[in-house]
């Protein structure tokens, strides 16, 4: 009676995984001590702008959506929030320019956008939020050529350079504009037929009901950017637990409630290719 | 000997001839387990903190990515080339105890003997690549499946290469004793020299790298065939190129096709 030989593969197959099973519980490991720290701590700082409506407003009974957003997320790790307002967030969209450090903030948010410049300094979580150049005239459309069009670049820090050249490539003349009051009592006046500003100064501007429709300039020229909420690099069991922080309030509405509260769910209608 | 598909399941049998003996082999599996093990754990969580970045003038770490991110995919590499360059060992092995002989004594080409051996060895150093993606999660590495499916090809292309430069290594070695050198004078000088545990930032001019590392450095990074078997996968893995991405997959094919050709003639003298 000759005993029974194994499988060949059984004990490649059992070696190979025990080997993936060994791997796999390693890959849970906590990489860092980023979220153990806040945890000891039970504060997690933020820093925001003054003010970059509708993300961040000042008014303590609309803040904005980032400032609701990240007082959601402390509540979901069971964190106190602590506001730093720091004047040079959102100046321009380099965040090497903000001269934040580790001391003053766990997060940053009210300006971040999530570009390749800004991941080189730190891990983005984009938001629902999402800036880019727009344009405002009575027809909804850039005007013909010859037209003044007026240009609010704002501070958020979209490609200027790049602006120019296509009106002058559309044969268009640019007026700076300095203020959304400016911008607002230009084009209500008909100085200007059309004026160019960012999208979240655009949606400041209170213009005559009706009068003027707001649209996207061509995104194959002027990408659209998603704005984000933005971690040191390398805090990753932090960033992990933003993530699902965010993830539940998702499936709790609390971002479309946001959203829609803040107006970030409005769609611009047209873009002028 | 001469119907095709005989000949194929002449090279079967050579292949899964080196698959049993490599994954039934448990000290080749530890070694394969070690290696990502110390690199992406305690190298990369222990450099980790030295790249945070924090105000201008003090970021030390400009690519958009973190440092595990950014080594996780030299690590893969590393696991194959130590798999596919010690496959040497198997083939000095065969030579002393007498197995080559044998088979080569068969009615069976010796360029598909060769074909099954170096198929066989890939395909181990696939699977030992492929074990690193499993800690994806640990570096925050997110893949989709067709990121995974050009990885795979990637990396069992790169294996191919690596496999048939260990042949033509082997077929220069008398003895196992003279093998153990490779490692430190063929693996880890390639491995540290392909931009794998440091960047070179592909913002900066010549001339501006040249200021943040040596010259010569700069040169040994260049003139490296892994560092662009590096680039390639970063660039499927994390979607970051330090060179254009066509280099990575036309060095890997060609390393491939000039390694298997040279293997081809020093195998046939053997």
């Amino acid at each position: 009676m000759s005993a029974k030989r194994p499988h060949r593969w059984l004990q490649a197959g059992v070696n190979i995984a025990f080997i993936a099973a060994l791997l796999t519980a390693i890959s849970f490991l906590p990489p860092d001590t980023s979220l153990s720290d806040r945890q000891e701590a039970g504060v997690l700082k933020v820093c925001v702008p003054p003010s970059y409506p509708p993300l961040i407003t000042g008014n303590p009974a609309e803040p904005g959506y980032d400032a609701e957003l990240v007082a959601a997320i402390a509540g979901d790790l069971g964190l106190r929030l602590t506001v730093n307002t720091l004047p040079a967030i959102g100046q321009d969209f380099n965040p090497r320019n903000w001269f934040l450090t580790r001391a003053q903030c766990d997060l940053v948010a009210g300006g971040v956008a999530d570009t390749v410049q800004t991941r080189g300094f730190l891990q983005t979580i984009p938001t629902a939020a999402e800036t880019g150049w727009v344009g405002i005239s009575a027809t909804g459309t850039m005007p013909p050529t010859g037209s003044i069009v007026g240009v609010l670049p704002g501070t958020s820090g979209l490609d200027r350079l790049a602006l120019s050249g296509w009106l002058r490539q559309q044969g268009l003349r640019a007026q700076l504009l300095r203020s959304p009051a400016q911008l607002q009592s230009s084009l209500e006046s008909g100085a200007i037929a059309a004026a160019i500003t960012e999208r979240f100064v655009a949606g400041t501007i209170d213009l005559k009901e009706n009068a003027f429709g707001l649209f996207w300039l061509p995104e194959s020229i002027f990408p659209h950017y998603r704005m984000a909420l933005g971690l040191w690099k390398g805090d990753q069991t932090l960033k992990r637990a933003v993530a699902n922080a965010l993830d539940n309030l998702a499936k709790t509405n609390v971002l479309n409630a946001l959203e829609a509260r803040y107006g970030l769910d409005g769609a611009i209608a047209s873009t002028a290719e | 000997m001469s119907s095709p598909i005989i000949l194929m399941r002449g090279v079967y049998g050579v292949w899964l001839r080196e698959i049993m003996r490599a994954t039934r082999d448990r000290g080749q599996m530890i070694g394969g387990v070690s290696r990502p093990l110390i690199w992406l754990l305690i190298l990369g969580v222990g450099l980790n903190p030295y790249f945070r970045g924090e105000v201008y003038g003090e970021v030390r770490y400009v690519i958009p990515y973190t440092y595990l991110q950014f080594l996780f995919p030299a690590v893969i590499v590393l696991n194959i080339m130590y798999t596919s360059i010690q496959f040497a060992v198997s083939v000095i092995w065969d030579r002393e105890f007498g197995f080559l002989r044998e088979v080569l004594v068969s009615p069976m080409p010796r360029a598909l003997i060769l074909l099954g051996k170096v198929l066989g060895g890939s395909t181990v150093a696939m699977i030992h690549g492929g074990l690193v993606l499993i800690l994806a999660r640990f570096a925050d590495v997110t893949l989709s499946l067709e990121q995974m499916a050009m990885a795979l090809g990637l990396m069992f292309v790169l294996a191919f290469g690596l496999t048939c430069f260990g042949v033509v290594l082997a077929a220069r070695v008398r003895s196992f004793e003279g093998f153990g050198v490779f490692s430190n004078t063929i693996i880890l000088p390639l491995y540290f020299t392909s931009s794998s545990v440091f960047p070179l930032d592909p913002a900066l001019t010549r001339t501006q790298t040249a200021t943040a590392y040596p010259e010569w450095l700069v040169f040994l990074v260049q003139i490296n065939p892994i560092t662009y078997a590096v680039d390639a996968l970063r660039g499927v893995v994390i979607g970051f190129n330090q060179f254009p991405p066509s280099y990575g997959p036309a060095v890997i094919c060609t390393m491939a096709l000039v390694f298997f050709i040279m293997a081809l003639i020093d195998f046939g003298r053997s």
